[in-house]
């Protein structure tokens, strides 16, 4: 287990300067080629990554540093994706024996699951404070489409993640490279 | 397991419950209707928006490059047209003048209140929202510039949103498409009433207007002054789409806003008096729901 304060500290930091980079191209760079009804959320994939990949007994802290640093810019806040990501979490911990991560078509499979129960997480939160299905629905749709490109990305995003987390094990994606 | 993986577990388990107590509370409490920032967003937010501004502003130059030296075919016949119409302009704006002279004049005849004065805050467009979920735009200019939590924003065209969340320099404003944004709308030629409410498209919806009401196709719709946001008489948009179901008491409107949120750069923020009257409202309200509740004691 990876409690070296120095590293860890690091990690966080180099994770939020890539976080900080995707999210400007994302809030003024993306409208110019049309994409102004979709947005990738790279935090969710920093979050399953933590989830997936980094074995640590601070990993609620880290989602919920994560989540907080996206909530400078987006309105969302840094509440639903935290309780996301620490359920998330939860389950990776009892499903750690059978996901492997050893290649693309795995990698993006399972990212592609865990961003549907995210989903389901935050549209079950939404619909408790608003209780309006057509919205949970709109947001449905959309995140299908956005979901299956991040699925897409997963496998170089976590690449370029283990680099930075020094996460090398059996499990670790360098094989496929 | 070891006794070192157990405490691990132990505390792991432990922060995990107290970080998600922690964003149970926060998400239950938390206002739909305005977010009020914190230090560290304050700091952190008006840290990072320059670079979005950024950003954007190379965007913008980049578009402006494209849109203005290598698309411009037409610009000379354009320009023709363009003068005609502002004499045809010209003409029609002697008589608004005359027009607001003489709605003055039976105003002091009648004995009503003074129009407030609505002083204006021009501001420049740096980011969107990065969730698909909102339709939020984020602003150059902030508290410091006298924009308030929940002041209203517009541009020539028609209404934009309000001042959803706050910095000192910055300001996040949640537009009319946005499905968390409600607007008491007027239709302007039927006078009928109804909610404007975001779709998350390119398009709002006219909800709660009775199939009764006679609306018509490119009606224009303004805001009643209801709801204490925004003035009454701005314009939000056209009827684009009227569903009327052979059941039901009400209508489906669709409205195109009159703002061209794809191409939105600018806007201008109102503020000062109107915000001041608008809290003296709510403070009279407030005070009024609270003696109301002292005398049913």
């Amino acid at each position: 287990m990876r409690e070296n304060m120095f590293d860890i500290v690091k990690s966080i930091l180099l994770t939020l300067l890539i976080l900080f980079f995707l999210e400007v191209i994302n809030t003024a760079l993306m409208p110019i080629v049309g994409l102004s009804n979709y947005y990738l959320a790279f935090n969710i994939l920093v979050v399953l990554f933590i989830g997936f990949r980094v074995n640590s007994s601070y990993q609620a802290l880290y989602i919920f540093i994560i989540q907080y640093f996206h909530s400078f810019f987006t309105v969302e806040g840094w509440e639903i994706g935290t309780i996301a990501g620490i359920l998330i979490c939860v389950i990776i911990s009892y499903m750690k024996e059978i996901l492997h991560f050893i290649n693309f078509i795995t990698t993006i499979f399972v990212t592609y699951i865990f961003q549907l129960v995210w989903f389901v997480v935050a549209a079950g939160l939404i619909y408790l404070k608003t209780e309006d299905v057509a919205y949970v629905s709109d947001k449905f749709w959309r995140f299908l489409i956005e979901a299956s490109i991040m699925s897409i990305l997963a496998p170089w995003f976590f690449f370029i993640l283990e680099k930075i987390w020094k996460v090398e094990d059996d499990n670790s994606l360098k094989k496929s490279f | 397991m070891t006794p070192l993986e157990q405490q691990n577990k132990r505390a792991k388990i432990i922060i995990n419950f107290i970080i998600f107590l922690l964003a149970l509370i926060s998400f239950s409490r938390r206002d739909d209707a305005i977010d009020k920032t914190s230090f560290v967003e304050n700091i952190m937010i008006d840290s990072f928006a320059p670079v979005q501004r950024t950003v954007f502003f190379v965007r913008n130059r980049i578009n402006f490059y494209f849109s203005h030296y290598l698309a411009n075919i037409e610009a000379s016949k354009k320009n023709v047209e363009l003068k005609t119409k502002i004499e045809e302009l010209d003409g029609q704006l002697f008589q608004y003048q005359e027009v607001i002279k003489e709605n003055q004049r039976l105003k002091q005849l009648l004995g009503f209140a003074e129009v407030l004065k609505v002083e204006r805050v021009m501001a420049q467009v740096v980011s969107r929202d990065s969730s698909s979920d909102f339709r939020v735009i984020r602003i150059n200019k902030g508290f410091s510039d006298g924009i308030r939590l929940q002041s209203p924003v517009v541009t020539t065209k028609g209404l934009v949103g309000y001042i959803f969340r706050l910095t000192d320099h910055f300001a996040d404003v949640i537009t009319i498409l946005d499905q968390n944004n409600r607007v008491d709308g007027l239709v302007e030629r039927t006078r009928s009433h109804g909610i404007i409410e975001g779709d998350l498209g390119d398009v709002a919806l006219m909800k709660y207007v009775s199939r009764t009401e006679p609306v018509i196709l490119n009606d224009k719709i303004i805001t009643s002054g209801l709801g204490n946001v925004y003035p009454k008489g701005i314009l939000i948009g056209h009827i684009s789409k009227i569903e009327r179901e052979g059941y039901g008491i009400t209508q489906k409107i669709e409205i195109t806003p009159g703002v061209d949120f794809g191409r939105l750069e600018e806007v201008i923020v109102l503020t000062s008096s109107y915000s001041d009257e608008k809290k003296k409202e709510w403070t009279a309200l407030d005070d009024q729901d609270e003696s109301g509740q002292k005398d049913l004691r």
